[in-house]
């Protein structure tokens, strides 16, 4: 079974560390060289989930009920998302 | 959160390989400081030179206030590693902004720019502490704990090192938030142990310019020093002339000396907005002389009762 985790080698802070309050933000950077990706709405919700680390469907349905919503309904999201941070080095699968 | 928007992910550098579609965004600054604390880090352990994060993210949470954010990174180095630490910053796209020679009449720090985790200030020892940098960082680190910066394992001074760094760079300033808020609001106990660090680390009379306690050491050579720092400091000459009093060392005194009268090229750069030419060092070199004169000149008058 496919698990999700962030990289090594990774530094992130969300907005929650800094301030309170706003859309979830997440800064994230390979180090040391970066380039830093701003990660906001869903897309930060699924990064703290990954932080937790999990297979693709105890992700999606995490998020899906941190949303309110059928995890067939943000499945696909989560998914391309998932790819998205796998291609650029900053989550690894095992 | 509630509700499912569409997956926003965007580069926040300016990196000509970033994706088409990726907007380039600024990173706010409290997260780029976090951030290049880590980027700091990592470089630092991959070049083996031993260093403590200091101020800003680097503090205890309690130790300030939530409201209070830094604008860059402060890194205290083992000295014999700063040779490791300049050549893995310089390596990494870093460039040097000041020099440690005319970086502050302390002589303290240098610091370099990135233009993605904008600037780091590198320390070598931390103004007040008298010790020699090499043993003084010894006492530092023998209790260091580490805290996650930006999720990365980053060393620190312990509680009470914490305190006194805090504590000695406000006797440098009349700004007294930070004895308010991290020494007012330590008990006792924590207060003996920062006494006593001081006390190893030969800072007790900076650490009483923070307190208000300097008249205890008015015998002291330091004490002209801390007394012009606590009450926002004096003309040019007057911090020089306190630091000269408070420097041990013949050579050590020389080595202050020409310090004081050689303009400082890194500022001067950074005022002009290019590199200064010979033309330019020679004027301001001038001008500083003249100023130096003006300032003994009312020094002695005042000293005699005279206006000039």
């Amino acid at each position: 079974m496919t698990t999700y985790a962030i990289a090594d080698d990774i530094a992130w802070v969300s907005r929650e560390e800094l301030d309170a309050g706003g859309l979830p933000v997440a800064y994230v950077a390979p180090l040391p060289h970066g380039p830093a990706v701003v990660l906001e709405g869903s897309a930060c919700l699924v990064w703290l989930l990954v932080a937790q680390g999990g297979t693709l469907e105890e992700i999606v349905e995490e998020a899906a009920e941190l949303a309110g919503l059928a995890p067939s309904e943000v499945a696909a999201d989560v998914e391309v998302l998932l790819t998205d941070l796998v291609a650029m080095g900053v989550v690894r699968t095992q | 959160m509630r509700g499912w928007h569409h997956v926003g992910m965007t580069a926040a550098s300016h990196d000509p390989g970033e994706p088409a579609s990726a907007k380039a965004v600024s990173i706010p600054l409290a997260a780029r400081v976090h951030l290049a604390h880590a980027v700091v880090q990592h470089l630092a352990e991959r070049a083996g030179a031993d260093l403590l994060h200091i101020k800003g993210p680097a503090l205890l949470p309690d130790l300030r206030p939530a409201t209070r954010s830094s604008s860059d990174v402060d890194v205290l180095v083992r000295p014999t590693h700063l040779h490791l630490l300049v050549a893995a910053l310089e390596g990494a796209g870093w460039t040097k902004r000041s020099d440690f020679a005319t970086g502050s009449v302390f002589a303290h720090a240098a610091n370099w720019w990135h233009d993605d985790w904008g600037y780091v200030d590198v320390h070598v020892h931390w103004p007040g502490v008298r010790l020699p940098p090499e043993v003084a960082y010894a006492a530092w680190s023998a209790d260091a704990e580490t805290l996650d910066i930006a999720h990365v394992p980053c060393p620190v001074p312990d509680r009470t090192g914490q305190l006194l760094v805090l504590v000695l760079h406000a006797a440098r300033s009349t700004d007294r938030s930070d004895v308010e808020y991290a020494w007012d609001n330590a008990d006792a106990e924590q207060q003996a142990a920062v006494r006593t660090l001081a006390r190893t680390l030969d800072a007790e009379v900076a650490l009483a310019a923070a307190l208000g306690e300097l008249e205890q050491f008015r015998d002291d050579p330091a004490y002209e020093l801390w007394r012009l720092f606590s009450q926002g400091g004096g003309t040019r000459f007057q911090e020089w002339r306190a630091r000269f009093i408070a420097t041990p060392g013949t050579r050590e005194r020389a080595q202050l000396l020409a310090a004081s009268f050689r303009v400082n090229r890194d500022h001067l750069g950074m005022e002009l907005g290019r590199t200064p030419t010979r033309r330019d060092l020679r004027e301001r070199q001038l001008l500083r002389v003249r100023r130096a004169a003006r300032e003994l000149r009312g020094l002695l008058g005042s000293r005699s009762g005279g206006t000039a």
